[in-house]
C-alpha cells in the first residue's frame, strides 16, 4: 500500500499598533526591504557581505524617498485645506 | 471561549476539492476579520461569522481584503503569502483574526491568535505577515 504524507502548517503573524499616530516611515522601509531583498544564511560570506551592503544602501534610498512622498502628500492636503478656507488646519499639517 | 491558532480542518479538505485559489491575478479574494477575546475560533471553524467580531472606529464588519501573493515553492515546500494589512486611524482591540475566502462562501482558511489583546487608539493596527519562505510563510504545505 502506498500513501503520501502532506503536512500543512501556518506561520505566525505579528501585530503592530500605535496610539494617536501612524507607523513611522522607518517601519515601512523595513517591511519593504523584507519583501524585496532576502540574503541566504548559507550564502558565501563575500556575497553575503555585498548583499547586506546593497540592502543597506537601498534601505537608505527608499526611506529618503518615502519621507519625500509623505511631505508631498502633506503639501497636497494642506493646499486643499487652505483652498477650502481652513488656513489654520493647513498650517498644522505643514508643521507635522 | 478562546482563539486557538490553527489551519482550519475544513480548509484542508477544501484544498483537495479545489475550492481555494491564492493566485494574485485571477485568484479568489481573501479577507481578514478581527475578533475579541470572547470569540471561539480554532481548527473547527468552517466559515466567517460576525459573532464576537471587533467593532471600532475605522473597522468595518467582515474585515478588510487581503492582497494575495502568488504561491511558490522552495525545496519540497509550497507556500503562499499576503501583503501586510493595516487598519489605519483605527480604534480597536483584537485578540485574534480569521482569514477567509470572500469569493467562495466565506469559507475559513486559518485562525491566527495574537497572544493577547492588541489595541490601537486613533492609530495603525497592522498585521505583519511572516517572511515568505519554506520555514515561516503564513500557509505552507510540505
Amino acid at each position: 500500500m502506498f500513501s503520501v504524507d502532506v503536512e500543512s502548517t501556518i506561520g505566525s503573524v505579528e501585530v503592530k499598533t500605535t496610539q494617536n499616530e501612524g507607523l513611522k516611515p522607518e517601519y515601512w522601509t523595513e517591511r519593504i526591504m523584507e519583501r524585496l531583498i532576502s540574503v541566504s544564511d548559507n550564502a558565501d560570506p563575500m556575497v553575503k557581505a555585498q548583499a547586506e551592503a546593497f540592502k543597506e544602501t537601498i534601505q537608505t534610498v527608499v526611506l529618503l524617498y518615502m519621507k519625500q512622498a509623505i511631505a508631498s502628500d502633506r503639501a497636497t492636503v494642506a493646499g486643499l485645506l487652505e483652498k477650502q478656507g481652513h488656513k489654520e488646519m493647513a498650517n498644522i499639517i505643514r508643521r507635522l | 471561549m478562546a482563539i486557538s491558532q490553527a489551519m482550519c480542518t475544513s480548509f484542508k479538505q477544501e484544498l483537495l476539492e479545489g475550492k481555494h485559489n491564492f493566485l494574485a491575478s485571477g485568484g479568489n479574494s481573501f479577507k481578514l476579520a478581527l475578533y475579541t477575546s470572547s470569540a471561539s475560533l480554532g481548527a473547527s471553524t468552517t466559515a466567517y461569522s460576525s459573532s464576537n467580531e471587533v467593532s471600532g472606529t475605522n473597522y468595518t464588519a467582515t474585515g478588510s481584503a487581503l492582497t494575495n501573493v502568488n504561491p511558490t515553492t522552495s525545496g519540497t515546500t509550497a507556500f503562499t503569502d499576503f501583503a501586510d494589512l493595516t487598519f489605519s486611524n483605527a480604534t480597536v482591540t483584537a485578540n485574534g483574526c480569521l482569514i477567509y475566502n470572500d469569493t467562495n462562501s466565506d469559507r475559513a482558511v486559518c485562525v491566527l491568535a495574537f497572544g493577547g489583546d492588541k489595541t490601537s487608539t486613533a492609530g495603525d493596527f497592522t498585521i505583519q505577515f511572516p517572511a515568505a519562505d519554506a520555514s515561516n510563510a503564513i500557509i505552507r504545505i510540505a
